[in-house]
C-alpha cells in the first residue's frame, strides 16, 4: 500500500477517521472508562453491529463487485463463530472441571479431565465423548487457525466445483442456499458433534479473564471488531482497486467477454469467493463471543438472505454502502422489534410494530429494489455529486 | 377338565352332569367361593359353571366380572340388580325377570372380584364368546386369545371353528389355531407342519410366533452338552464384548472380576494412608498404569479384591465356549422355524421395498406439485420466485378458511381447490404486474424483491392466523390407508395427492402442447424476441404464465395442507426442495420437473431407509448429492438444447 492508493481512494481515509472517532466516542461514554452513558449491553450491540458490517462488506465485494449473489456467506460467518466457540467452551469447561477436581486425594489423569470436560459439554445431547472435530479445541492458536481454514477450505472446494462447471446467476444463488441449508440441517442433529440445536453457549466468558468485568471485556471486543472492520475495509478497498478490481467488476458486467479477453474468470471468482468467506469467518469469530451463544438457527438460509438485504439497501458496489445498510437495518430492526417504535392506533386496529416490522421490512425491500436500485449509498452519491 | 372332575368328586352328592340343574343351585353349592372369590378358589367354580352347559352362564360370568352380581344377606342367594332412581330391583339369574322390587340396598352385598379373579373369569368367558351369536363378541374373543397365546385355548378355539358362520373370522380363527399349534402342538410333526404354514404369513403376529419359537438363551460351558439345541456359537470380541463374555464366565467359575477402570481411582482413594496408596504416593497416581500397579499392590495385601488382568481374561475365555441355545430343545422344530423365518423375512424385505417405492412416489408427487409452478415461471421468465412457498401457504390457508364456512369436508374441498387456484393466480398476476416486470433485466434482484414479498406475506399470515398450526381436515373417505398386505400400506390422502399430481401433469401437458396459450408460452420460453416479432405479446404471456404457476402452487398448498398442518412457515419448508427439483430436473420442461421430483423423492426416502432415525441427515446428504449432481449435469436432467438454452 503506497500513498497513491489512499490518494486514489479518499473515501477510505474518511471511513477510517469516522470509525476511529466513533470508537473513541463510544469508549469515552461507556461504563468501562467513562460516564457510563452507554451501557455494556449496548456496547456489545455496537460491537456485534461492527462485525455484521465486516461480513456485509465481504458480501458487497462478492456480490456488488463480482456479481456472485452468494446466499451462503452467513454460513461462513457461523462456521467462524463455531470454531472460536469450541475453544471458548472447551477452555472454560476445563477451568471449571479442573477446579472441581483439584481437591481430590489422587490427582486426576489427563484422560479423566478430558472425559469430564466432554461429559460436561455433551451431556445435553446424551454423549460423553469428545468428537473428533474437537481435537484442536484445547488450543487457542489451532482453533484460531480453524476460524480461517474451515470457511476458506469450504469456500474453495464449493467454489471450485461450482465455478468450474460454469454454474452462474440464479443457479449459483440457489446452490449456495442449498449448501447453507445442508450445513444448518447437519448442525441441528444431536450427533453432529456440536451439541445439536443447543448450540454452543456461555461464550461471553473468556477463559483466563474470569475476574475481568464484562464492561472491559465487551470494550476489548468492541475495539477488536472496529480494528477488524478497518483492516477488512482497507483490504477489500485494495482488492477492488487497480487492475484486479477492474477485472472483477468486468466479470460482474459481462463474464463471457472477460473470458474471451483471455482472463481466467474462474480463478478470479474463486479468489474473491474464498477471501470473502475467510473474512466472514473472522467476523463470526468476533461476533459470537459478544453474542454469548451460537446455534444452528443462526446460519439458517434466511440469515444469508438478510445479509444480501443489508447490502442491497445500503447500496451495492460501494463498500461504505454495505456498512450503511447494515447499520440502518439492524438498528431499525432492534428499534422496531424492541418496542421502541410507538404503536399506531387506526381506530379499528392497532398496528403493533413487533408484529408488523417484518411486513414493513419486506415491502421496503421491494421498494428499494424497484425504486432505488443503488440503495442508500446511491442517494449519498447523488448528494456528493450535486455539491461537486 | 381334570379339576372339574375332582371338584365333582369332592361334592359327592352332586347330581351327575346333564341332570337338570339351574344356575342358582350350582352357585349355591359354591356360595362362599362366589361371594368372596379369590384367584386360588375360583377355578373349581368356573369349571363347574362351564361343565353345566347352561345358556345363562356367559351372561352371569360377564355380570360377575363387571361387579353387577349381589347376594341377598338374609338367604345368600345371588341376583343381578337394576336401579331406577332410588328403587333397587333384584333380577333373577335364570329367568331375567324381576324377583323382588324396592329392596333395601343395605340388605345386599355387592360381589367385587379382584383383578386376578376377573382375568380368570375372562378366560372362562372366552369359550362362550367364541360361539356367541354376536360377531363383535366373537371377534373380541379372538383378539383376546391373540393377545396372549396359551395352550389352554387350543381346544375351545378348535371347537368353535366349524360352527363359525363368518368367513373372514373363520379364517382368522384358523390362523390363530395355527399359531397355537406352532407353539404348543403336541407332536413335533404337527408343530413343524404348523410352522411351515406360516411361511406366507407376513403379519406381525405370525412373525412373533416364529420368533417366540426361536427364542434363545446365552449360555456358557466348557463342553457344550449334547442335549443343547445350539443356535450359534458366540466369539468374544466379535459377537459380544470380551468384558461381557468374561463377566458371564467369572460369575459361574468364580474367576476374579474385571474392575471397571473408572472404579479404580475411587477404590484407591478409600485406601490412602499417610498420603500413600498401595505403597505409592497418591499425588503420583496420575496415569492409568501407575494406578493399576498401586491397585495390584493393594490386592496382593488382600485389601481389595484381585482384578482380572488381560492374561487371565484371555486364558479364561480360551477355556470356555459361549453359545446361544434355543429354548426349544427339538432341533427339527427350530430348523423348520429358521427356514420359515428366512422365507418370511425375504418376503417382508420385498414388501418393504415396495412400500418404500410407494412412499417415494407419493413424496415425488408432492414435490412435483410444489415445484412445477416454479419450473414454468423459471423456464419462461428466467426469474426465481422466492415467494412461491408463500403461494403454497396461501393456498393452504384458503382451504382452511373455506372449511370455516363450509362444514362439509367433501364439498369444502371441491370449493377450496378452484378457489385456492383463483386466489393464488390473482396474487401471482398482481406480483408480476407490480414487481417482477420491472426487473426482467435484473434476475438476481428479482430473487431479492420476491424474497421481500415472501417475508412480508409470511409475517402477514402470522398476524392474521396466529402462529399455531391450523388444521385442514380431509373428508372421511380419504381417511385410513390402502392395506395391500401386512407390510405395504399407503394412506388414501397420499393416493389422492398422487392422482392430483397426475391430473396436473396431464392438464399442463395439454395446455402446453395443445392450446394456443401453450404454443405461445413455448415460443417465449425458447426465444422471447423472436416470439415477439412473430406477433406474440410476451408481456401477456409472462403474466399468464406467472399466474398459472402461482395458481398451481395454491393447489399444491391445499394438497400439502391435507396431510401436514397449515402454518405460516409451511411454504418455507418446501421452497428449497422445490428449487432443487427445478434445478435437478432442468428448467422450463414439465418432464424435467417430473424426473427431478421423482429423483429427489426417491433419494430422500432411500436415504431415510438406511438411516431411519435421522431425517435431518437424510436432507443433508440429499442436498450434498444434488450439489455434486449439478457438477455433472449443470443444466439438469432434461436440458434445453441449442440456441434455446441461451446462457
Amino acid at each position: 500500500m503506497n500513498r497513491s492508493f489512499f490518494a486514489k481512494n479518499p473515501s477510505i481515509l474518511w471511513f477510517i477517521a469516522l470509525l476511529g472517532l466513533f470508537t473513541l466516542g463510544v469508549t469515552l461514554l461507556s461504563e468501562a472508562t467513562g460516564t457510563g452513558l452507554i451501557s455494556t449491553s449496548f456496547v456489545k450491540t455496537l460491537g456485534k453491529t461492527l462485525c455484521l458490517c465486516l461480513v456485509a462488506i465481504a458480501m458487497d465485494v462478492v456480490w456488488g463487485y463480482c456479481g456472485i449473489l452468494s446466499l451462503g456467506h452467513f454460513a461462513f460467518f457461523g462456521i467462524g463463530g463455531y470454531a472460536i466457540g469450541m475453544w471458548l467452551m472447551y477452555a472454560r469447561t476445563e477451568v471449571i472441571v479442573s477446579a472441581s477436581m483439584a481437591n481430590q486425594v489422587i490427582p486426576p489423569s489427563a484422560t479423566e479431565v478430558s472425559d469430564a470436560i466432554a461429559s460436561q459439554i455433551f451431556g445435553v445431547v446424551g454423549a460423553s465423548e469428545l468428537p473428533t472435530i474437537w481435537s484442536f479445541a484445547h488450543s487457542l492458536p489451532l482453533q484460531l487457525l480453524m476460524v480461517v481454514l474451515i470457511p476458506g477450505l469450504l469456500a474453495l472446494v464449493f467454489g471450485w466445483l461450482a465455478f468450474r462447471s460454469r454454474v452462474t446467476g440464479v443457479y449459483l444463488s440457489i446452490l449456495t442456499q442449498a449448501m447453507t441449508l445442508a450445513l444448518s440441517l447437519y448442525l441441528f442433529q444431536n450427533d453432529s458433534g456440536l451439541r445439536g440445536n443447543n448450540g454452543l453457549s456461555g461464550l461471553q466468558n473468556i477463559p483466563g479473564f474470569e475476574s475481568t468485568p464484562q464492561s472491559l471485556v465487551s470494550m476489548a471486543f468492541f475495539w477488536a471488531s472496529a480494528l477488524a472492520l478497518a483492516i477488512g475495509y482497507i483490504l477489500f478497498a485494495f482488492v477492488i482497486s487497480g487492475k484486479m478490481g477492474s477485472v472483477i467488476r468486468a466479470i460482474r458486467d459481462n463474464e463471457t467477454r472477460v473470458r474471451f479477453l483471455g482472463y481466467h474468470v474462474e480463478s478470479y471468482k474463486l479468489f474473491v469467493f474464498t477471501l470473502t468467506a475467510i473474512v466472514a469467518g473472522i467476523a463470526g469469530a468476533l461476533y459470537y463471543p459478544q453474542a454469548g451463544i451460537i446455534n444452528p438457527a443462526e446460519i439458517a438460509p434466511i440469515a444469508s438472505i438478510y445479509l444480501a438485504v443489508w447490502v442491497a439497501i445500503g447500496g451495492r458496489g460501494r463498500l461504505y454502502g454495505a456498512v450503511l445498510g447494515t447499520v440502518a437495518v439492524t438498528l431499525a430492526s432492534s428499534w422496531f422489534t424492541g418496542g421502541g417504535a410507538p404503536d399506531i392506533n387506526l381506530g379499528f386496529y392497532t398496528i403493533k410494530w413487533t408484529d408488523w416490522w417484518l411486513v414493513l421490512l419486506g415491502l421496503s425491500f421491494v421498494a428499494v429494489t424497484l425504486f432505488a436500485p443503488q440503495g442508500i449509498g446511491g442517494l449519498v452519491d447523488k448528494l456528493v455529486r450535486k455539491k461537486a | 377338565m381334570l379339576r372339574a372332575l375332582l371338584a365333582a368328586l369332592l361334592f359327592a352328592w352332586l347330581p351327575a352332569p346333564g341332570f337338570a340343574q339351574d344356575l342358582q343351585s350350582i352357585l349355591q353349592e359354591h356360595q362362599a367361593e362366589v361371594a368372596k372369590p379369590s384367584r386360588g378358589t375360583v377355578g373349581p367354580v368356573l369349571e363347574a359353571l362351564s361343565a353345566s352347559g347352561l345358556p345363562e352362564v356367559p351372561r352371569f360370568l360377564e355380570r360377575w366380572q363387571d361387579k353387577n352380581v349381589y347376594t341377598r344377606e338374609e338367604d345368600g342367594l345371588f341376583f343381578y340388580v337394576e336401579q331406577t332412581g332410588d328403587t333397587v330391583t333384584l333380577i333373577d339369574l335364570g329367568t331375567g325377570e324381576p324377583a323382588q322390587t324396592a329392596v333395601d340396598p343395605d340388605a345386599l352385598n355387592q360381589i367385587k372380584p379382584n383383578g386376578g379373579v376377573r382375568r380368570a373369569i375372562a378366560e372362562a368367558l372366552v369359550q362362550f364368546q367364541l360361539s356367541d351369536p354376536d360377531i363383535t363378541r366373537r371377534a373380541g374373543a379372538v383378539d383376546a386369545i391373540a393377545r396372549g397365546l396359551d395352550p389352554s385355548q387350543i381346544a375351545p378355539l378348535a371347537a368353535s371353528i366349524d360352527g363359525e358362520p363368518d368367513a373372514a373370522l373363520k379364517l382368522r380363527k384358523q390362523r390363530l389355531l395355527n399359531y397355537l399349534a406352532a407353539r404348543f402342538g403336541t407332536t413335533p410333526e404337527a408343530r413343524i407342519a404348523a410352522i411351515r404354514a406360516l411361511s406366507s404369513d407376513l403379519s406381525v403376529d405370525g412373525r412373533a410366533v416364529l420368533s417366540q419359537v426361536l427364542t434363545t438363551t446365552t449360555e456358557i460351558a466348557q463342553e457344550i452338552p449334547a442335549s443343547a439345541n445350539v443356535a450359534r456359537i458366540l466369539t468374544p470380541g466379535t459377537d459380544l464384548p470380551e468384558a461381557e463374555a468374561y463377566a458371564m464366565i467369572a460369575a459361574k467359575a468364580g474367576a476374579p472380576a474385571i474392575i471397571d477402570p473408572t472404579r479404580i481411582r475411587p477404590t484407591l482413594e478409600t485406601h490412602v494412608e499417610n498420603g500413600k496408596a498401595g505403597g505409592m504416593p497418591a499425588a503420583q497416581l496420575t496415569t492409568p498404569e501407575a494406578r493399576l500397579r498401586a491397585y495390584d499392590a493393594l490386592a496382593a495385601a488382600g485389601k481389595v479384591p484381585p482384578r482380572a488382568t488381560p492374561e487371565i481374561i484371555a486364558e479364561t475365555l480360551a477355556g470356555w465356549t459361549i453359545y446361544d441355545a434355543y429354548d426349544e430343545p427339538d432341533a427339527t422344530i427350530t430348523d423348520a422355524a429358521e427356514v420359515t423365518q428366512a422365507a418370511v423375512q425375504s418376503r417382508v424385505a420385498v414388501s418393504q421395498a415396495a412400500d418404500l417405492g410407494l412412499d417415494a412416489i407419493s413424496l415425488a408427487s408432492i414435490y412435483f406439485l410444489a415445484a412445477i409452478g416454479l419450473a414454468i415461471t423459471f423456464g419462461v421468465m428466467g426469474v426465481i420466485n422466492m415467494a412461491h412457498g408463500e403461494f403454497i401457504m396461501m393456498g393452504a390457508y384458503t382451504g382452511y378458511v373455506v372449511q370455516l364456512f363450509i362444514p362439509d369436508y367433501t364439498l369444502s374441498l371441491v370449493v377450496a381447490l378452484p378457489l385456492a387456484f383463483a386466489v393464488t393466480f390473482g396474487a401471482g398476476v398482481a406480483m408480476e404486474r407490480l414487481v417482477i416486470r420491472w426487473l426482467y433485466d435484473r434476475p438476481l434482484e428479482t430473487l431479492l424483491a420476491t424474497f421481500g414479498v415472501s417475508i412480508a406475506l409470511q409475517q402477514l399470515a402470522k398476524n392474521i392466523f396466529g402462529t399455531q398450526a391450523r388444521p385442514l381436515t380431509s373428508p372421511g373417505w380419504l381417511d385410513g390407508a390402502w392395506q395391500i398386505n401386512d407390510v405395504i400400506a399407503i394412506s388414501y390422502i397420499r393416493i389422492a395427492i398422487f392422482v392430483l399430481a397426475l391430473l396436473f401433469l396431464g392438464l399442463l401437458l395439454f395446455i402446453l402442447k395443445r392450446t394456443r396459450l401453450g404454443l405461445e408460452v413455448r415460443a417465449v420460453t425458447q426465444n422471447p424476441r423472436m416470439a415477439a416479432s412473430m406477433g406474440i405479446n410476451p408481456d401477456r404471456i409472462k403474466m399468464m404464465t406467472f399466474g398459472l404457476g402461482s395458481g398451481i402452487a395454491g393447489i399444491a398448498g391445499v394438497a400439502i395442507g391435507l396431510y401436514a398442518k397449515v402454518t405460516s412457515e409451511m411454504g418455507a419448508d418446501y421452497i428449497v426442495q422445490s428449487f432443487m427439483t427445478v434445478v435437478v430436473g432442468g428448467v422450463g420442461n414439465v418432464w424435467g420437473t417430473l424426473a427431478g421430483a421423482f429423483m429427489i423423492g426417491t433419494l430422500q426416502k432411500g436415504i431415510e431407509f438406511f438411516n431411519p432415525s435421522n431425517t435431518l441427515a437424510a436432507q443433508t446428504y440429499m442436498i450434498l448429492f444434488i450439489i455434486l449432481f449439478i457438477q455433472f449435469r449443470p443444466k439438469g436432467i432434461v436440458a434445453l438444447k441449442g440456441r434455446a438454452a441461451g446462457d
